[in-house]
Order: structure tokens, then C-alpha cells, then sequence
């Protein structure tokens, strides 16, 4: 089956998608004549115009986010023999909740958030699981209509506490641009012979070690967290973790990494322990046969609870 | 007694500077308590609010995610409780519901704690998307309350204004809504706007007419048919509850014996509800007097006014008894003007939480006066 491309434009509404397509499908370089089927799922302020393409093969249709279909899309593609999709999603949904009624043969290709730096940090705050949504997807996300010398520091911590990945690009009232080279050092050291995690740090890893299993492979690691058993293998094998937030008390859960040692079964679920391992990546079913990060204990040792109980970003 | 009121609205909208404004020049010698339930663009500073007296609650929970429950009504329960305040402010997140918030609100309600003003902050040149694209929780709060106040109305266009006034209308019929800009108006006035007093273009000629039926609402109990006039519910329960209206008596039943309800009218009233001719009989064509009224955002000149009043005064559009209006002008100040037969008076005037229209008179071209003045 032929695979059509999804480029999908994310972000709240004002900040700037509708331009930016517009501008996209003007160019020569990016509209060469493929049939394309511009998908919209909000309408803000801003329209399109199809007078100044180059190419007449765009296909526009206005949707409902929440309540379309699979095979809504599906007949889409097919009456307009789409060659690629150009999706202009509504800042208010759930990405997740849209992608999952793509057609199977729907590939998204690229995800690029847009953000107005005037009304990002406010939404931000009221609306921190949207934002987070949009974020933890993109490839980009481009920060506008700043003033030209404006700390851009908050929303490089913000983009990036979602999206270690994220490339960053500002883009300034005056008409310049700017992408983001600030790195971020991660507040570990994965060199050294003993990764020795501190307690602040634990989501941090969890979140790196799950991504990228391999960076870790063969690596030791010291880590603090709660004894949880896994429901099947239960033999020599418990999974040590921590409550984690990423964005408000909703969104807790435990996040353990399995780890192979011989007395498991005798410790006490929900005991705080301090945990020194080899990190191996490995296929185990709690990642759906993909490779993650599997423990192989040196020791374990009772440990005082951290200050505090829940881990966070 | 402690109200307590709710100002929703979208991040952004302007409710904490509307609430700053009620603070400062409204809510006058009363004990306030704030509650914030949002991470505001502009927070209220602290020191202001200790010189007002004002203990400021925040319950940042404020995202999306976190729905307002349990806390929520505890918190109010304890802030009314250690407080005793004459009015709760609350500020909820601007992604939620009022209903939810009211809902809450009325858990904790009860012999000594009522449900105050429900107000929507709306910015004026964000409605028409922000209903469209946010849908629920957006609608839910233009819905839901009874009073909508328009921000930065100044700097949207008139053509915005109106089509914003227009979906505002459609989702919610009753609400008094606030055009005007908040410079304009005290603080005093948006409350009495809360409070739902003198909001309807017709109580315009209450001053004048008090004699006149022009402003009640009949509810007959016993066809349960409702009379839009405009103002105050009767209920023909009691027997001997009074009607002061065209100092005639409602006594059904008992005198008349009509299938349908006579009304007798004194000869020289001036009433207004044209929704009595298909229910009462009158006997003379020339007591049918109807009153047309609207509000509007739409600014004029003192010239276009005077043409309206020329061309009422004609008997083009039917015999125009009276005409009494406050608009909003085209320099930014406000008009308002009265007329009667061969008389007219146009003056400059007060600003009012929106522009308001009237005409009383008898076999009026009402779509004929609207398109007169152009609303």
C-alpha cells in the first residue's frame, strides 16, 4: 500500500498555522504539483487563498476534530487522489485522539507546533496538558511574535522540559529568525563508571533511558525508588520506580523500569530502596516487544524515602 | 448574608481587570474575598488588595486537566466560614465551565450563602472563533450567565462588534450584555448591569410612562400563557395580589365571564405589550399602542439621529408617540435623545453598559424603524 505523508501543523489558535501553510503552499519547493488534501480542523482569523499557489492541485475541506472519521478521511484521500496530507489541527484537542483515526496507510511525516510567545506562558500555566500534548510530539515548535532581545530562556525551559528533542526556532517581530542552540546537558553523568542519579532527577532519566535504551546499554546506574512487583514474572524479577507528575496530579503514574535480581521476592512492595544496576537494552513485554531499558541488580539496599514522594520534570 | 459571584471567561479576556475595576469603584464598603482559580496574565497585586481589605484565596490548580471538584466547595465552605464576607469573587479557570462552577457553588449555598452575579467576560474580537473552534466549555459560559461583559469593545470593528453581539445573542436570549467600553463606565454601572437593573430598552420609558403597563410580565395561571411586556413576573395565584399596572384589575374569572381574558384598560393607557392584542379585546383600534426597543453597539451621529427622529416624526412609520434612546456616538461620547410629536431634544449625555432604543406609538412599521436606524 502507498504510504501519504501527514504534515501536521499543531498549536493553539492565533498562533500563527494558517500563515504559515499558506505561505508553505506558496512555495515552489514545497507545492510542486503534488495532490495535496489541506485539511482543517479550526478556523481562526486567517483564510486561505488558493490564487497565489503555483500548483491548483490543493484540496481544502473544513472538519470537526472530536467527531471525524476514519473513513471520513479514508473517502477524502481517495476522491481527491491524494498524494500527501496537510493537516491544520485544533489547539484544544488532543493530537493523540486525532492520529489514531488516521487511516492505516496515513504516515505523519512531520509535526510542527506554533506558539504565540505573548500568550503561551499564560496558557501554558492554565493549560499546561494541551501544551504538553503539542510539545511532546513536535520535530519543531516556533515561538512568534517576539520582540527582537526578549529572554527567550522560559521557552526553551518549557519546550524542552516536554521534548528533550524539540528544535526551537524564534521567530521576531522584525521579520528575523532565530533557532535555539542552548543545550541541555543532562544533570547526570551517563560517562561515569557509576551513573549516580539524585532523587530530583529520577523523571529526567526515566524519560531518556525509555527513549534512547541503547545510549545506556552496559552502563551502571545508582538510582532511589519504590519496590513494585510486576504482575507475571514474578520470580526474580521486580520493577523499581517512582511516582511520576508530568503535569498535574491527574497524570501521575508509576514509572518502573524492570530489574532482574534474585531476592525480589522478599522485598516489601512500596519499600523505598536504593538500587545499583546494569542497564541492558532489551525486548521485555512491558514494552510491547520493543527494546527498553532491563535492570540486572548488583545490590539493593532499604533506603529513606526522598523529600519528595513524587518525582517530576 | 454572603453572595457569591463567579466572573468566567477565557484566559486573556479581561477579568481581572474587570474584577480590579468592581473592587476599586463597585463593590463599595462591602467585605470581599477573593478566590483565584487561575495563573492570571496580570495577577492583582497584593498590597492593593490589602488596602482594599480583601483576603485573596488562590486555588492554582488552575489546568484544564483538573476538574473542579471536592476542593473546590470545601475551600469556599472554609473561606466563607472564617471570613463571614458579604460577597465571594470568585475567578475560575478560563477552560472551564460556569456551569460546573456554578454547580459547585450551589452545593455550599443555603440559608446564609446565595449565588450572586454569573458573569462571562468575552473579548470582543475573539468571539466568533473562540465559539467555533473551542465549542463547549466556551459556549457553556456564554450560556450560563446572566450578565456577558464585552472587552476591549473599542478596538474591535463595528462589523465585528455586531457579528460578535449577534452569536452571543443566539447562545444566550436573556443576558444583559455590556458593550460599552470599561472606561466609559463606572464601576457602579456594571453592577447595576449585574444586578439586572434597567438593562431593557423598553424600562427606557418607565420613567415616563410608570403610569403604563409597559413593563410586566403577566403569567396567567390559569392558561399559563405568558405576556412579554417587560420587567416583573405576576403570578395570578394570589387573589389579592395586587396589579398596579394601567390602574386596572386583573380579576379573572370572577367578574368576567370570558372565555379569554379581558383586560379593561383605562382609556389612556399607554401599553405597551403588543402581545395582548391576540388575547384581550380591545374595542378601539386606537388603543393598541406598541413599543419597539432594542439594544445596540451600533455608534451614531447626532445628525443621523436627528434625521430618524425627522423621519419618525413624519407618520411614515406609523404615529409615533414617543421615541427615547441612549447610543453611543461615532466621537466616542454618548447621545441620547427624547421625542414627542413636534418636539425633539438631542443632547449629549452619560455613557450606558450599552446603546438602547425605543419607540412607543400606534400601527408602528417596526422593521420599518429598525432599518431606520440601522439595527
Amino acid at each position: 500500500m502507498q504510504q501519504i505523508p501527514v504534515y501536521a501543523f499543531t498549536g493553539f489558535l492565533d498562533s500563527g498555522k494558517t500563515r504559515f501553510i499558506q505561505e508553505t503552499l506558496e512555495d515552489e519547493r514545497f507545492n510542486a504539483g503534488e495532490r495535496t488534501l489541506l485539511l482543517v480542523f479550526e478556523e481562526g482569523e486567517e483564510e486561505f487563498d488558493f490564487t497565489t499557489y503555483p500548483h491548483s492541485n490543493v484540496f481544502l475541506h473544513v472538519l470537526d476534530q472530536q467527531s471525524v472519521t476514519t473513513k471520513q478521511l479514508q473517502a477524502l484521500a481517495k476522491q481527491h487522489k491524494a498524494q500527501r496530507v496537510v493537516a491544520e489541527l485544533n489547539g484544544m484537542q488532543l493530537v493523540g485522539d486525532l492520529y489514531s483515526r488516521f487511516p492505516e496507510d496515513w504516515v505523519v511525516a512531520q509535526e510542527v507546533m506554533f506558539a504565540d510567545a505573548t500568550t503561551f506562558m499564560a496558557y501554558n500555566a492554565n493549560m499546561r496538558n494541551l501544551m504538553m500534548d503539542k510539545l511532546v510530539g513536535a520535530q519543531m515548535v516556533v515561538f512568534n511574535r517576539l520582540e527582537k532581545g526578549a529572554d527567550t530562556m522560559p521557552f526553551h525551559k518549557v519546550a524542552r522540559a516536554a521534548n528533550r528533542r524539540i528544535d526551537i526556532l524564534y521567530d521576531y517581530t522584525d521579520g528575523t529568525t532565530q533557532f535555539d542552540d542552548v543545550e541541555d546537558p543532562l544533570p547526570f553523568d551517563i560517562n561515569a563508571p557509576v551513573i549516580d542519579l539524585k532523587d530530583e532527577d529520577y523523571a529526567l532519566w526515566y524519560r531518556d533511558v525509555t527513549e534512547e535504551p541503547q545510549k545506556y546499554h552496559g552502563k551502571t546506574i545508582r538510582f532511589k525508588g519504590q519496590v513494585a512487583m510486576l504482575r507475571r514474572d514474578k520470580n526474580g524479577i521486580f520493577a523499581p520506580g517512582r511516582f511520576v507528575m508530568t503535569c498535574c496530579i491527574d497524570d501521575i503514574q508509576f514509572c518502573g523500569v524492570p530489574c532482574k535480581y534474585a531476592d525480589a521476592a522478599k522485598l516489601e512492595p512500596r519499600s523505598w530502596v536504593t538500587v545499583t544496576a546494569k542497564i541492558a537494552a532489551e525486548k521485555h513485554m512491558l514494552y510491547q516487544g520493543e527494546l527498553g531499558p532491563v535492570l540486572t541488580a548488583i545490590s539493593v539496599e532499604p533506603a529513606v524515602p526522598p523529600v519528595e514522594d513524587v518525582a517530576t520534570f | 448574608m454572603t453572595k457569591i459571584d463567579i466572573f468566567s471567561g477565557f484566559l486573556g479576556a479581561g477579568k481581572t481587570t474587570l474584577i480590579k475595576k468592581l473592587i476599586q469603584e463597585g463593590y463599595q464598603n462591602q467585605k470581599l474575598v477573593l478566590i483565584e482559580n487561575e495563573f492570571g496574565e496580570i495577577g492583582i497585586d497584593g498590597g492593593f488588595l490589602q488596602e482594599a481589605g480583601i483576603n485573596i484565596t488562590e486555588m492554582n490548580s488552575g489546568c484544564i486537566c483538573c476538574s473542579l471538584v471536592g476542593d473546590f466547595g470545601k475551600a469556599l465552605q472554609e473561606v466563607i466560614e472564617k471570613f463571614a464576607p458579604d460577597r465571594v469573587i470568585i475567578e475560575p479557570s478560563g477552560v472551564g465551565k460556569l456551569s460546573d462552577v456554578v454547580a459547585a457553588v450551589q452545593k455550599v449555598t443555603g440559608h446564609d450563602v446565595e449565588l450572586g452575579y454569573t458573569v462571562a467576560v468575552v473579548d470582543a474580537g475573539k468571539v466568533k472563533v473562540y465559539s467555533k473552534n473551542f465549542g463547549e466549555f466556551y459556549n457553556n459560559q456564554i450560556e450560563t450567565a446572566s450578565t456577558i461583559i464585552m472587552s476591549r469593545t473599542d478596538s474591535a470593528p463595528q462589523a465585528k462588534l455586531d457579528a460578535a453581539i449577534e452569536i452571543l445573542r443566539a447562545h444566550n436570549a436573556e443576558a444583559t450584555i455590556v458593550t460599552t467600553p470599561w472606561n466609559d463606565l463606572t464601576g457602579v454601572q456594571l453592577i447595576a448591569a449585574m444586578e439586572g437593573v434597567n438593562t431593557k430598552a423598553a424600562e427606557l420609558m418607565d420613567e415616563e410612562a410608570h403610569h403604563c403597563c409597559c413593563g410586566h410580565h403577566h403569567h396567567h395561571e390559569d392558561e399559563h400563557e405568558e405576556h412579554h411586556c417587560c420587567g416583573h413576573h405576576h403570578h395570578h395565584e394570589d387573589e389579592h395580589e395586587e396589579h398596579h399596572c394601567c390602574g386596572h384589575h386583573h380579576d379573572h374569572e370572577h367578574e368576567h365571564h370570558h372565555e379569554h381574558h379581558h383586560h379593561e384598560h383605562d382609556e389612556h393607557c399607554i401599553c405597551g405589550c403588543h402581545d395582548h392584542d391576540h388575547e384581550h379585546h380591545h374595542h378601539h383600534a386606537d388603543e393598541v399602542f406598541t413599543s419597539w426597543g432594542v439594544e445596540t453597539a451600533k455608534k451614531f451621529t447626532k445628525e443621523q439621529i436627528d434625521e430618524a427622529l425627522h423621519a419618525l416624526d413624519s407618520g411614515e412609520y406609523g404615529i409615533v408617540l414617543r421615541a427615547k434612546g441612549i447610543v453611543p456616538a461615532t466621537d466616542g461620547t454618548w447621545i441620547h435623545f427624547d421625542m414627542v410629536p413636534e418636539e425633539f431634544s438631542i443632547r449629549s449625555g452619560a455613557a450606558d453598559i450599552t446603546g438602547k432604543l425605543c419607540v412607543i406609538g400606534s400601527k408602528l412599521d417596526e422593521a420599518g424603524v429598525a432599518a431606520l436606524f440601522g439595527v
